[in-house]
């Protein structure tokens, strides 16, 4: 190869990965500029004393104990007596079995009614009236809104250019890494530039949307995992590209799905039901692979049910304020988990049990607030884990080697350390896209990818990757009083937590830091069912951006 | 919904631990990379996938190239065998070998670039030993089927010019190790003259004697009775014959036993100590960057007898063969050993040199005069009892020694010392695993070694 051209491709490899952190930078920043400020909607006048409660959420509980957003004193006020709440068509009041009972102008409501400025809500004897909040312009309440939410982010289509442009590059080089020239790089570059950007029109003139930061961070992760897999001349490349085909349709749909909580709640039932059925017949029809039972083949295709049934269960697990407030405990989605994480068991899926038993804590404590709970199920857990080692001895192994790779190099450790030699062989900046020798390792796409990002895209990409992630988790959480319903903060909590519970057990299995397990990497990894089921998941961090539904252009 | 904001905070958990575990990978990959990358099992060395420098001979004889992608070492089966524990394998599975400690400058390799940069901003260098490699490819099939080391050095100039270990084997042609049931390959990975350590024997009393020679006043006059057997505090030490009354230089020359374990025995525990370990005894020696497997000279616990038998290079004694050739150097340098090295120049580009090694002394290890006398005393040895028609042409001062290693197995076979002329300063050390006497064994192979270095300096 011409000196200087593989000195012009050196130095794109270089600059990717700084490309990459200004890509990242400017997706969360659009992000954060896109937050509203933390004023009230409305609020609320208490007759008696005159004083104004500024109703600060979409969701507000309202009650006796203190740590109701909205905070009542008064013997007949229950601890938690309604909720208020923004919908569509206005503010509504829903009595959660209360004592008292609640009155809209008075008039006992039965379950919920929607309360209009000026209309006189009585709380256990104490009356509210609903006041817009006093400002300069007296604008109608809709208009307000969307001068509180700003429209000054960077714009959405320049984003997903970015990206458009870091494929680019990334293919280019891989392309004239080998000797030959290698086109597939190509046509995967194409195909992801062609999702990416029709998943961009149809979000921004379908659906009218303004954001488009966490599409087009999905956008450059999934094309990392495909120009890698497909530079590597893994046959499954295109499967990859449908997957993610699909898995942007599923996103779409959730979003659409998810619209109005309250019918998404009546689904619940459906969707458990649905998930547990998919376990059922995984038990049943499914094939053993690689020491786990959990694939089924479909006319042709094999299917990674339990994938599927990670979005189910952040969808089952997730829940409106109103209805937490009604139904207290939590029986129903302990059995549900408990049903999943057995099925899991049976089908020898210790990777995907374990990332389902953190998806599980992190719901319950988001639903039910009690450190006592989750300790109580961690205990559990710790026995129930020592059992399992006690009856399936190869399980043990695993955690023999652990630590002790470099004794172990030609059997137990072989893929960890294949992993660490060539992540080092790859310095900072990689060898370059498609020169890699760790493709050649069995597993390389699915659970080694990190090693292979780390050796043909360097370590500092193979970081920003997995740090965007993380980034997605503190968005969630950051996202979460801002969300239109609390249905949409636990989940977008719940699945930005899988997400990087999940990549944790594949960076550091891998890496040796901790077990090796076999869990994907979201997004790059490769393997159909975990690229749809991932964008599944992001369907709910979006879904808890006020901006997905409250907004429109 | 401020319930759910605190209790969202659950999730900093899992974000955090992520990120700490993260911080971890990324220290440990700062700390080990160079060692994760130099593992055999990477393809892009062993294959040559990436672009690596040459290693040379001092005469320019390629001796290890990458060619066509693949690593490819010298053309002569017999220099290869020789070679093997200075060159290395292509599984970098000799750790002291230039191949494994050099691949920076072989490879290019460095954290920051990894094996990835372009051939054309490869920084890496061709190396040039200071090593001939026809020397070694004799010398090595001198020791026909035994283990063992031979090593030979400039005095003054620190160039090792010939450094064999056996067993050895073709890079081209490797043993099945697991099929090695009569330990034909045991230890073959391990260059015995950097990382073994063997019972001296005789060859310690060279020791022995300048440690007498700097602390015993009349030493040189002093007679001692030998009678076969000489019973310390209730315990024997025997002597090989009875050499009746005799003088220290006359023990050397006979290697008579009960001379120098009663030496020992007159300096006592603490001088013999302090003498010996002035000598490198019981520390860590590096050389040319690798630590040398350690030297021991142990008293506590030592009895009379004990404390004799260590004076004549048994009881716990253990040398270092590399070590050995620089206490060599020292007593024919006035006492200062210049540290041996083997990588002569690193070349870049067009043979421009980047690197060339130089003359480094070692710290003193006994006195310039005390050095003088020793030599003399080992030309004598040379001339009068091992004849110089064995080093033909030259003014060797040389010692053999046999160690005797107990568990009916053969002892190890010594030959040591050096060149009296400043014009040829050559020093060497020569040991044959369980052979039998120092003289009959390793005597000729340091024969050999000798001549063919003679022939070419």
């Amino acid at each position: 190869m011409n000196a200087l051209f593989s000195i012009l491709l050196y130095t794109i490899q270089i600059t990717l990965p700084f490309f990459m952190i200004i890509i990242i930078y400017n997706c969360f920043k659009s992000l954060r500029m896109g937050k509203r400020g933390r004023e009230p909607f409305i609020e609320l006048l208490n007759k008696s004393t005159g004083e104004k409660i500024p109703v600060m959420y979409w969701e507000n509980s309202i009650g006796r104990s203190k740590s109701s957003d909205i905070f009542l004193e008064g013997m007949t006020v229950s601890r938690d007596h309604a909720v208020l709440f923004r919908r569509e068509e206005g503010w509504i009041i829903s009595d959660t079995n209360s004592k008292w009972g609640v009155l809209v102008n008075g008039d006992k409501i039965e379950g919920s009614k929607r309360v209009s400025i000026d209309d006189t809500i009585n709380i256990g004897g104490i009356e509210l009236v609903v006041k817009r909040v006093r400002d300069k312009n007296t604008n109608s309440g809709k208009k307000r809104k969307k001068e509180e939410i700003t429209f000054d982010t960077v714009p959405q289509g320049l984003l997903l250019f970015w990206v458009t442009v870091f494929h680019f590059l990334a293919s280019f080089t891989a392309c004239f890494h080998s000797e030959e020239l290698n086109l597939n790089p190509a046509i995967a570059f194409g195909t992801v530039t062609g999702i990416g950007w029709l998943c961009f029109l149809v979000t921004k003139y379908g659906f009218r949307r303004v954001n488009f930061e966490l599409e087009s961070l999905g956008i450059l992760l999934s094309g990392i995992g495909i120009i890698t897999i497909s530079a590597a001349d893994i046959k499954e490349t295109y499967m990859q590209m449908i997957a993610m085909g699909c898995g942007i349709v599923l996103f779409l749909v959730i979003l659409f799905f998810v619209k109005n909580p309250e019918s998404a709640m009546k689904f619940r039932p459906y969707v458990a039901g649905f998930a547990l059925l998919l376990f059922v017949v995984n038990i049943i029809f499914g094939k053993i692979k690689n020491g786990s039972q959990n694939w089924i083949s479909v006319g042709g295709l094999s299917l990674q049910p339990s994938e599927l049934v990670k979005v189910a269960f952040v969808f089952v697990g997730a829940s409106t304020l109103e209805r937490l407030q009604t139904a207290k405990n939590l029986t129903g989605f302990i059995l549900f988990s408990g049903a999943c994480m057995m099925a899991l068991f049976l089908m020898g899926d210790f990777g995907t049990a374990c990332v389902f038993f953190v998806t599980f804590l992190i719901i319950s404590f988001m639903r039910s607030g009690s450190i006592r709970t989750v300790i109580l199920i961690c205990t559990a857990a710790v026995m129930g884990g020592v059992l399992i080692l006690k009856f399936k001895p190869y399980i043990v192994s695993r955690f023999s080697v652990w630590r002790h790779v470099w004794e172990h190099v030609n059997d137990l450790g072989y893929q960890q350390t294949r992993v660490l030699t060539y992540s080092a062989s790859g310095g900072l900046f990689g060898v370059g896209i498609g020169r890699g020798c760790l493709k050649y390792v069995f597993a390389s796409g699915t659970d080694l990818i990190f090693g292979m990002l780390c050796e043909e895209w360097g370590l500092i990409l193979a970081v920003c990757s997995v740090m965007c992630v993380i980034f997605m988790g503190f968005y969630a959480r950051s996202a979460s009083t801002r969300s239109r319903s609390e249905f949409y903060s636990i989940a977008s909590c719940a699945a930005a937590g899988m997400m990087a519970f999940q990549m944790s057990l594949n960076v550091f299995g891998a890496t040796d830091i901790l077990p090796l397990t076999g869990v994907t990497l979201p997004f790059i990894s490769m393997g159909g069912s975990s690229m749809v089921c991932v964008w599944g998941l992001l369907a709910f961090i979006k879904a808890s951006d006020e901006r997905t539904y409250a907004l429109k252009r | 919904m401020k319930n759910t904001r605190n209790r969202s905070l659950f999730i900093y958990f899992i974000l955090f631990g992520f990120i700490a575990g993260l911080v971890y990978f990324i220290y440990e990959f700062i700390v080990d990379a160079h060692y994760w990358a130099m593992q055999p099992i990477n393809r892009h060395l062993s294959e040559g996938v990436s672009d690596g420098g040459k290693i040379l001979d001092r005469n320019g004889v390629v001796l290890s190239e990458t060619k066509d992608g693949k690593r490819k070492y010298a053309d002569d089966a017999d220099v290869r065998r020789a070679m093997l524990h200075v060159v290395g394998d292509g599984c970098v599975l000799i750790p002291t070998s230039v191949q494994s400690r050099y691949t920076q400058e072989l490879f290019g390799y460095n954290i920051v670039t990894g094996l990835g940069a372009p051939k054309t901003l490869n920084t890496n260098k061709d190396i040039e030993l200071t090593l001939e490699s026809k020397i070694c490819s004799t010398v090595c099939k001198a020791f026909k089927k035994e283990k063992g080391t031979a090593i030979a050095y400039n005095y003054v100039t620190g160039e090792i010019i010939c450094m064999v270990s056996l067993p050895t084997y073709d890079v081209y042609n490797k043993p099945d190790l697991s099929k090695d049931s009569n330990g034909e390959y045991e230890g073959v990975y391990i260059n015995r003259a950097l990382s073994s350590s063997f019972v001296p024997g005789s060859i310690f009393k060279v020791i022995t004697a300048a440690v007498a020679l700097d602390c015993i006043k009349d030493v040189e006059s002093k007679t001692y009775k030998c009678e076969r057997l000489k019973i310390y505090d209730g315990e024997k030490v025997t002597c090989m014959s009875s050499h009746g009354k005799i003088g220290i230089q006359m023990g050397l020359c006979k290697s008579c036993d009960i001379v120098f374990g009663d030496i020992a025995v007159d300096l006592g525990r603490d001088v013999m100590q302090r003498g010996v370990e002035k000598f490198g005894f019981n520390k860590p020696i590096n050389v040319d960057g690798i630590t040398l497997a350690e030297s021991k000279y142990d008293l506590t616990d030592a009895s009379e007898a004990d404390l004799a038998w260590s004076g004549i290079g048994q009881y716990k004694d253990l040398v270092n063969p590399m070590h050995m050739l620089m206490i060599m150097g020292a007593f024919a340098n006035g006492g200062i050993p210049i540290q041996p090295h083997v990588v002569g120049k690193m070349l870049m580009g067009d043979n421009i040199p980047v690197f060339i090694s130089s003359a480094l002394p070692y710290s003193r290890m006994t006195d310039g005069k005390i050095a003088d006398k020793v030599k003399s005393m080992m030309r004598y040895t040379m001339k009068n009892q091992y004849g110089d028609s064995m080093f033909p042409g030259m003014k060797i001062c040389a010692k053999t020694g046999t160690g005797e290693v107990g568990n009916g197995e053969k002892p190890q076979g010594w030959m040591v010392g050096f060149s009296e002329d400043k014009n040829f300063p050559v020093a060497f050390v020569v040991i044959v695993e369980n052979s039998g006497f120092g003289i009959k064994t390793a005597g000729p192979i340091a024969s050999i070694m000798m001549k063919e270095i003679r022939k070419s300096y």
